[in-house]
């Protein structure tokens, strides 16, 4: 995993497998993201990364010039670092706000997250992230927040051969039908609602289970291998993907 | 050797001073009062002289002198002394030896020497003396030894001076019996309460000190060993590794080295963090019921892969005020440690009770326990048993816990044995009747 701190990069990750994970977003191509961070050399390795990730990156370095290039060039996503020169993060959001500009927003902040602005920040449909952070981690949020669900009425969810039924709570792959707890069909229900999209730990544990904290066993790995153990039989092709490093997929294709 | 604790008492201290400011006075108050009877004793004995020098020098100059003499006859005391001295200063009558030398003519009465001839022997007096020049030139000399009055001023400052050590006692008697009894002072007077604050206070931060210490080593020592294992990775693999993957492996184990640092760092700043809000602003109502089965939902898996028996037993749906994120956390982290330190085929239990006036929340394995004297430093940062050395974890869950609970106003108590048992007492909950059961929507 490639960690990002406040000040300095510590490593970024080359490896393969992350990237593949991402091989398969290619509908996002050329999503704009506009990333306001006053640390040069951390936005340059941000910059990198989302560039290769097949995003057109837009750096400011102070929060009042990241207003006025969030308010002319309506970019898809921003990523908003929270300790700015001129305007602080949370400041610049506001006022785009107010605006009734509905960009999502992802914070980055080496503060912590006990906070009630932040908590009325992840109301409003935006992230929030600390600093040291992975990459991946960064980019699978800014991922979500481009791909966010749209609010539906359908109460069936489909992803390639699997199927919830919302109101039945009941699933199905193809004709075999899979008993889920309580516990496991809201994991499989987000997890269908961003098929094909990178789904980390800390994702999964604040919105599957409304956990801020990451706890000190590897609880999302147990309850995946659980889930998974269901959705993918013995002499079926695997649809739940652990990616190394970084967190799972549910794939719709094979 | 100690002295004993009234002594070294402030209020001991107030006493003594105020012994020492009324000793002042009282000495300043006898010192005038000597004074002023002194004072009056000589001028009493002065008009007398002056009266009586008018008296004879009003008489014709034989009568002068048979005066004086009838008046030294009539003296059986000796304290009368009387003279006439012709004008070239030889003694015409009296019991003066000569005109004292620094006896001023003519002026009021006042204190000199004399030497006096009628006791047989020359004998040196300081007495009060009046000298006036008659018309043929004679002069004229009465006096008065001041001795007795001397003795009266004498006693009476003997007196009060007697009188001022008594007194200087009591006050010191005083101040002791009001420092003895203001250490026996119940303790719901308003200064024995400040007391036990600030004893308190004290005591908090001589631990702190201690902690903070030994906080630092831990930490070093904490985050020096995976940092360690990062750099051995990589220089071994900068050397040897030939291959794109070998390469990555190194870089995998580095990474997770670092990652493991982090967490370290992660922890610490997390709880820093808890232990410096003061979020109870933001606090609402928490349905424990709800917390114990949303937190066994979490962990049921874990345990059973453990092969543990995780169960949930409420008695009462009970709310309390706080914040719902941090006690899951404080729940979570006490689950995980009792599952982390069960072994296989053991149980953990997690109990929702009502005390007197308060919610308990309380966890029971199975497993090691901890022991009386480790029960105390299970609270401290960074502490690991020696029979858990080997189980990954930072070791500052329960310092978290600590933190939360504190920050609520909880108790978290710990109790020894075999397997152990946490309790976290939430005062005045309130009942959660309208609550929904099970795990709720996020």
């Amino acid at each position: 995993m490639a960690l990002v701190s406040g000040k300095r990069i510590v490593s970024r990750a080359q490896g393969s497998s992350p990237a593949n994970a991402f091989a398969v977003i290619e509908n996002r191509l050329m999503a704009k993201v506009l990333l306001i961070e006053d640390d040069s050399e951390t936005a340059e390795e941000i910059t990198a990364e989302l560039s290769d990730r097949g995003f057109e990156v837009e750096w400011s370095a102070n929060g009042i010039e990241g207003l006025d290039k969030a308010r002319s060039s309506r970019p898809d996503a921003m990523i908003v670092d929270r300790l700015l020169p001129g305007m602080d993060g949370l400041t610049v959001i506001e006022a785009l706000r107010k605006d009734q500009v509905r960009t999502p927003v992802l914070v980055l902040s080496a503060l912590g997250a006990v906070d009630d602005r932040v908590r009325g920040l992840r109301m409003g449909g935006d992230d929030y992230l600390t600093k040291p952070f992975a990459v991946v981690e960064l980019v699978a949020r800014v991922e979500a927040l481009l791909r966010r669900p749209v609010e539906s009425r359908e109460t069936t969810l489909r992803v390639g051969p699997l199927e919830l039924d919302l109101i039945e709570r009941t699933a199905k792959r193809g004709d075999r039908a899979i008993d889920l707890l309580p516990r496991e069909f809201r994991l499989l229900e987000y997890m269908m609602q961003r098929s094909d999209q990178l789904l980390t730990r800390a994702m999964l544990l604040e919105e599957v289970w409304n956990y801020k904290f990451v706890p000190a066993t590897n609880l999302v790995d147990v309850h995946m291998g659980r889930l998974r153990h269901k959705v993918d039989g013995p002499d079926e092709a695997p649809m739940i993907h652990n990616v190394r490093g970084a967190g799972f997929i549910l794939r719709s294709g094979s | 050797m100690r002295q004993p604790q009234f002594i070294r008492s402030n209020t001991f201290h107030w006493a003594l001073m105020v012994a020492g400011v009324f000793a002042v006075f009282v000495i300043v108050l006898f010192g005038f009062i000597y004074w002023k009877i002194d004072d009056y004793l000589i001028t009493r004995s002065d008009g007398v002289i002056t009266v009586e020098l008018d008296g004879i020098a009003g008489l014709s100059p034989q009568r002068r002198l048979e005066a004086i003499d009838e008046k030294l006859r009539e003296d059986p005391r000796g304290v009368q002394l009387a003279a006439i001295f012709a004008a070239d200063g030889h003694r015409i009558t009296g019991n003066l030896e000569s005109l004292p030398s620094h006896l001023q003519i003519d002026a009021p009465a006042q204190g000199t020497d004399i030497v006096r001839t009628d006791r047989g022997t020359r004998q040196h007096e300081v007495v009060r003396a009046i000298a006036r020049r008659m018309r043929n030139g004679d002069v004229l000399v009465l006096g008065r030894n001041v001795d007795e009055t001397m003795e009266i001023s004498h006693v009476v400052g003997q007196a009060l001076a007697l009188g001022l050590l008594p007194g200087f006692c009591l006050c010191l008697l005083a101040g002791a019996w009001l420092s003895v009894r203001a250490q026996n002072r119940p303790v719901d007077e308003p200064f024995s309460r400040l007391a036990v604050i600030v004893n308190g206070m004290l005591d908090e931060m001589e631990t702190m000190i201690h902690a903070l210490a030994g906080v630092g080593n831990d930490i070093a020592h904490d985050l020096r060993t995976p940092l360690t294992r990062a750099r051995l990775a990589l220089e071994r693999g900068r050397t040897n590794a030939t291959t794109l993957v070998q390469l990555q492996t190194v870089a995998d184990k580095a990474i997770a080295g670092i990652d493991q640092s982090l967490a370290i760092i992660t922890a610490l700043l997390r709880l820093a963090e808890i232990e410096n809000s003061r979020r109870s602003a933001g606090f609402g109502s928490v349905p424990l019921h709800e917390m114990l089965r949303e937190v066994c939902d979490i962990y049921e898996p874990i345990a059973e892969n453990k092969n543990i028996a995780l169960q949930v037993q409420v008695a009462d749906r009970l709310n309390v005020r706080g914040d719902r994120d941090l006690l899951i956390e404080a729940l979570a982290n006490l689950v995980d440690n009792a599952i982390k330190f069960t072994p296989e085929g053991g149980r953990v239990d997690m109990e929702l009770l009502r005390g007197k006036g308060e919610a308990i929340v309380r966890v029971t394995d199975t497993g090691y326990g901890i022991s009386e004297q480790e029960r105390e430093a299970v609270l401290r940062r960074f502490y690991r048993s020696d029979k858990i050395r080997n189980t990954p974890g930072v070791g500052l869950g329960l310092n978290l816990v600590a933190a939360i609970v504190k920050l609520h106003g909880f108790r978290l108590a710990i109790f020894p044995g075999q397997g152990c048992r946490v309790e976290i007492s939430c005062p005045n909950p309130e009942d959660g009747s309208s609550g929904k059961i099970g795990p709720g929507k996020r």
